[in-house]
């Protein structure tokens, strides 16, 4: 079954009297226990596609099914409400809170979500952050940064995870760990996730591939 | 509030800043407001303390109680009207000095008044001969109870009964006569400036009739001191406004890409402008707080030359509207913060 499902997804911005297609038509789906990368040259529409995974952009037309749920026409109220209790986020620059300690940032989604809390101390350990849970962010490195950023993506135990660039700020080495960490959460979890990455190096990690280029998407093969 | 006591925690100086800006605005209108308040007291709290509501006076002498001059036809007539609720007033504002010392002489206000009226405050005896009750005003300046001073005009002494509270008349402590003692010293004692009422009066032929306000805001001095230090306070209200909407929408400028961020993990909007009131509203509450302690223990030192007088009422209403007015400029922040998109936070934007 389909976590997230997008079919026929149109994105028009108006561009002067001109209108700018940014997505054309585009469908997509991500399974259970799947981790799916999305890449593309910059300009394509990879970021665009994304806020419209993640609830954070209505599409023009089309429909995005998540668990079946229709939420193209939701409310910015239920788009918020989903994004805090369906989906994980994991941004390209982490954006940790930085007045919160670490362990605070996963405290602060659980303080917030309606859902059952799970052990956020014990997940920071699994990720090997136990000596940082006392620490602010501007203490960790950035490889620290995206862990705390994946162990708050989890946290709240989301169907889906959607990566932005994760892999962006880091060397090679960090990059792929990190994506490394991810993968391996999603499989243990049975979680979906979509990335959009421009980083080839770490496909071998993902278990599909999606290309976009000029606001079509077609799929890869592996 | 979990967001607001964290990042309190951990921006601790930058906030305190904050503070101590809001303490200091705040102590400074503090400040003013007594300091008007206790010149105010000290201009009428001699007329402003009795229980009188109207005061009859000569036609034409502008709220005046030196421009005005009543006569006995005058009097009686009230007289037979209200009773014990009207009585006699005659203000003089004159010179006293110590017995034998003429270089050292204090400005006074002797109030003539009958000492079974209504306008003898509860602190004054009955006393005859050259006895008076004085206001303790004249501690200040090394008066004793048992003490002696003369008239300089006239030359007649009197004696210290006792102290009443600090009533003064424009500045000057207040000196209690009763009519026999007053016929030695003012030239014409059949005549006087005014009659005070119980009862309220707006209207009476052949008089001017006027409420006690009125009368002390005619004091001399009186209405100059109290607007110009109450458009000091206004303007310290209105430029309290500003900075604190600029200081405050600077700092949450600072924040927006985190505002972004928490919005794009689902937290709602209403509870990102709970933080920011919230964060406001305690930087503010703590403000008030020191203030008001600065305030008191000022006031405890306060020299007595130099009045300072501040009700609870007037410390709590300052600390309520100071409070207003702070989330009030926290509005501008927070126009920024609900139009906050949390796509910004996707694509490495920010």
């Amino acid at each position: 079954m389909s976590v997230l499902e997008l079919k026929n997804i149109i994105k028009n911005y108006p561009d002067g009297e001109n209108i700018n297609e940014v997505l054309k038509d585009i469908s997509f789906h991500v399974e259970k226990g799947e981790f799916a990368a999305i890449i593309g040259p910059s300009g394509a529409g990879k970021s665009t596609l994304l806020t419209i995974m993640g609830a954070l952009l209505s599409p023009s037309s089309g429909t995005v099914l998540l668990n079946n749920q229709d939420i193209s026409h939701f409310s910015k109220k239920q788009q918020t409400q989903l994004r805090l209790n369906e989906i994980g986020f994991i941004f390209q620059n982490s954006d940790l809170i930085p007045y919160l300690k670490i362990s605070e940032q996963l405290q602060f989604i659980q303080k917030i979500s309606n859902k059952k809390p799970t052990d956020a101390i014990a997940i920071l350990k699994q990720l090997g952050l136990g000596h940082r849970l006392n620490s602010y962010p501007n203490a960790l490195s950035g490889g620290e940064k995206q862990r705390v950023a994946i162990a708050r993506a989890f946290i709240n135990q989301p169907d889906l995870i959607l990566a932005d660039e994760p892999t962006a700020s880091l060397d090679s080495k960090r990059g792929r760990e990190v994506v490394q960490i991810i993968q391996e959460t999603v499989h243990q979890q049975d979680k979906a996730a979509v990335m959009v990455t421009h980083d080839e190096r770490v496909l071998d990690l993902v278990d599909s591939i999606w290309q976009i280029e000029d606001g079509k998407l077609k799929k890869v093969n592996k | 509030m979990y967001l607001t006591l964290r990042e309190l925690r951990h921006d601790k100086w930058k906030f305190s800043a904050l503070g101590l800006i809001i303490f200091l605005i705040v102590f400074l209108v503090l400040f003013i407001t007594g300091l008007a308040n206790g010149l105010a007291n000290d201009s009428g709290s001699a007329i402003k303390e009795t229980p009188a509501e109207t005061f009859i006076l000569q036609k034409g002498s502008q709220a005046r109680l030196n421009r005005s001059n009543l006569s006995k036809k005058d009097w009686q007539k009230f007289q037979n009207k209200y009773h014990n609720d009207a009585t006699k007033l005659s203000v003089a504002q004159m010179t006293i000095q110590r017995k034998n010392n003429a270089s050292k002489k204090t400005d006074i206000a002797y109030f003539v008044i009958n000492q079974d009226s209504f306008l003898t405050p509860k602190t004054v005896k009955k006393t005859d001969g050259n006895q008076v009750y004085v206001s303790r005003k004249l501690e200040s300046d090394g008066y004793k109870v048992g003490d002696s001073f003369k008239d300089s005009n006239s030359g007649k002494t009197f004696k210290i009964a006792g102290f009443t509270n600090t009533e003064s008349y424009s500045h000057s402590p207040v000196i209690y006569l009763n009519n026999q003692q007053a016929k030695n010293i003012l030239p014409d004692s059949n005549s006087f400036n005014a009659i005070a009422l119980k009862n309220n009066l707006t209207k009476k032929s052949g008089y001017q009739v006027i409420s006690k306000q009125t009368l002390i805001n005619n004091i001399p001095g009186y209405s100059a001191e109290q607007s110009s230090l109450y458009l000091m306070i206004g303007f310290l209200y209105l430029i309290s406004l500003f900075v604190l909407a600029v200081f405050f929408y600077i700092i949450n400028l600072q924040k927006l890409s985190d505002f972004g961020t928490l919005k794009a993990l689902g937290t709602n909007t209403g509870y990102l402008v709970r933080h920011v009131l919230s964060e406001m509203g305690l930087l503010s509450v703590s403000g008030i707080l020191v203030s008001f302690l600065v305030t008191y223990l000022i006031q405890l030192k306060m020299p007595a030359s130099m009045p300072f007088s501040l009700s609870l009422t007037t410390l709590l209403g300052t600390g309520l509207l100071f409070l207003i007015i702070a989330l009030l400029s926290a509005l501008l922040s927070l126009i920024k913060v609900v139009k906050v998109d949390p796509i910004n936070t996707i694509g490495g934007n920010n």
